[in-house]
């Protein structure tokens, strides 16, 4: 099969950059050619042995090992398969990724699933600052896919989403969903200050405690339940806290009418 | 062939090619689905002057349903795919998003994609909302008791239509005893509508008229009031009121499946209960490519 495992010798001096390591680029090589692929570290390339040992695998994943923490863009625009990362990885993992299944074990840093497109990424621990937002200047954040953090998340999460749904089984920074143009973000624990700052359109829902709602979004007379139950089904499957979703009662808001928006916070009960 | 008395004609009913969907379409309760979905359905008997063929093909339970309340199940069938997009849209627009409570869903998935909530959406005047969920996109469209959600698109396939009984009876009260108890065996297949009132028709036609502006006109070899007066009759004295039951299916199959139990319920009654002749109408197998043989149908075998 085409499958490899990447061990990292030793926690590199300088950030390593992995962009282009991804199990359809990888599928095509042998062991001995991706030896040779170049891999940023620090402003040098350098080829992939000298940070990793490979060995080909029985199955199509592409398993990255070892304290991968100052590893950045694991699965950058990955197009499809299955990559794992066994442990806390470093910035931007899932970055625009379209397809496939990333999976990260640990902690991922700041911006993880900035622009993501498609494709499933689950990081088993927390996320830094900006993740599931929109790169340094873009205008637009992630844009579709399904993001599953287990753990925390940073602040500003969501930050100028446009479409896709991201969960957050722990708690949430402040700033969540700010500037959210669309989308789907629901979160299970605790939300920081300003939830939905300056928000367009897209649903946040809050299936933990209730967030601090800004005086910039007004109370919705009309309730919404054939969306609710679309929507509410379709996390169910994702367990925990959101299991129950359907059966539950839930109160909107709608904002943030200080930016024109007319998106929701759902509350549920 | 005689069955119970009845004598089973040696033909065939000739079906044609014909575009479908089916839509789901969901209400705060069974009724006001089935409202929205006998007005949308309405005026669709033949697409010689409706544009579209189209019936209520079942309930569909809360349980089945993408919103958990209970719908009703439509299937629609035109001669084009253009044709079936722009019969959507008017009768998903004026009589699915006008009924109370009322969400409307594709009911097919596999298939070219056309236009349900997409241009109905615009009714919202900006304030329409769309949502992906779990791969399908959906608009929420603000109205009077709340928000109209749509399913952007529904898929089209390829149906079947034109599938069709011709049932001879004794008399009037003989041929709508065998009708609707053909009809009732038919509604509980799924993939059929029988688009006529009832789903049944009496005034079968066929192809031609004297009169040059009209394509079809009366099939006057059944009719009995020109028995002895018409060249050719398929009637007697014994034969005085025909019914005809016109079946669209999603496939030849589906079809094929319809007429059979159809032909059954007939059959059971027998000639005792006034029914003595099962025919079907055809073209002489020129004009469609679905030919039905009613003895091979109701010898378990292939259309």
């Amino acid at each position: 099969m085409s499958g490899f495992t990447l061990t990292l010798k030793a926690t590199p001096a300088l950030r390593l950059d992995l962009r282009g390591l991804t199990p359809g680029a990888l599928a095509a090589l042998g062991a001995a050619e991706v030896e040779k692929l170049p891999v940023g570290h620090g402003n040098a390339l350098e080829p992939l042995a000298e940070f990793f040992t490979v060995a080909a695998r029985s199955d199509d994943t592409l398993l990255l090992q070892g304290e991968l923490s100052r590893c950045d863009f694991i699965g950058w625009q990955m197009d499809g398969g299955t990559l794992i990362a066994d442990g806390a990885v470093g910035d931007y993992a899932g970055g625009a990724m379209k397809a496939g299944t990333l999976s990260v074990k640990g902690r991922a840093a700041e911006l993880a699933a900035c622009e993501m497109a498609g494709g499933t990424l689950t990081i088993e621990g927390d996320v830094g600052d900006f993740a599931a937002s929109a790169l340094p200047g873009s205008m637009d954040g992630m844009r579709g896919g399904t993001l599953l953090v287990r753990g925390n998340a940073g602040a500003r999460f969501g930050d100028r989403m446009r479409r896709g749904t991201a969960l957050i089984f722990g708690d949430a920074g402040d700033f969540l969903a700010s500037r959210l143009v669309a989308g789907t973000i629901a979160l299970a624990g605790r939300a920081g200050a300003h939830v939905g700052y300056g928000m367009r359109r897209g649903s946040i829902v809050f299936a933990g405690p209730a967030p601090e709602v800004s005086a910039s979004f007004v109370p919705a007379v009309a309730a919404a339940p054939v969306f609710w139950q679309l929507l509410s089904r379709d996390l169910a499957r994702h367990g925990g806290a959101f299991g129950s979703l359907a059966s539950r009662g839930f109160d909107r808001h709608l904002g943030d009418v200080a930016a024109g928006g007319k998106g929701e916070l759902i509350v549920v009960r | 062939m005689n069955r119970n008395g009845v004598t089973i004609d040696e033909t065939f009913a000739e079906a044609f090619p014909m575009k479908a969907t089916r839509i789901l379409i969901t209400a705060h309760n069974l009724e006001w689905a089935r409202h929205a979905a006998v007005a949308a359905t309405g005026f669709a008997t033949s697409v010689i002057a409706c544009g579209c063929e189209a019936g209520i093909e079942r309930e569909i339970p809360a349980s089945e349903t993408p919103d958990g309340r209970p719908g009703m199940a439509v299937l629609i069938f035109a001669m084009s795919g253009k044709e079936l997009a722009k019969q959507i849209e008017r009768r998903v627009g004026q009589c699915v998003l006008t009924c109370p409570t009322t969400a409307v869903y594709a009911g097919i998935d596999e298939g070219e994609a056309v236009a349900l909530g997409k241009n109905l959406r615009f009714f919202g005047d900006g304030w329409q909302m769309a949502k992906m969920i779990a791969g399908k996109r959906y608009w929420r469209v603000p109205v009077m008791d709340g928000e109209f959600v749509a399913e952007e698109t529904t898929a089209v396939v390829k149906g079947v239509g034109g599938g069709n009984l011709l049932l001879l009876a004794r008399d009037t009260d003989a041929a709508l005893a065998a009708a609707e108890a053909a009809v009732a065996a038919m509604k509980k297949l799924p993939n059929v509508i029988m688009p006529f009132p009832g789903g049944v028709v009496r005034s079968g036609s066929k192809v031609g008229s004297k009169y040059p502006a009209l394509g079809a006109s009366t099939n006057d070899a059944f009719c009995p009031s020109l028995v002895g007066l018409v060249k050719k009759t398929e009637l007697t004295s014994e034969t005085r009121c025909v019914m005809e039951i016109v079946i669209d299916g999603l496939t030849e199959a589906d079809v094929g499946a319809a007429m059979r139990v159809g032909m059954e319920a007939g059959i059971a009654l027998g000639a005792a209960q006034g029914l003595l002749r099962i025919s079907a109408g055809n073209y002489g197998g020129k004009l469609g490519p679905f030919h039905f043989h009613l003895h091979k149908l109701l010898a378990g075998g292939a259309a």
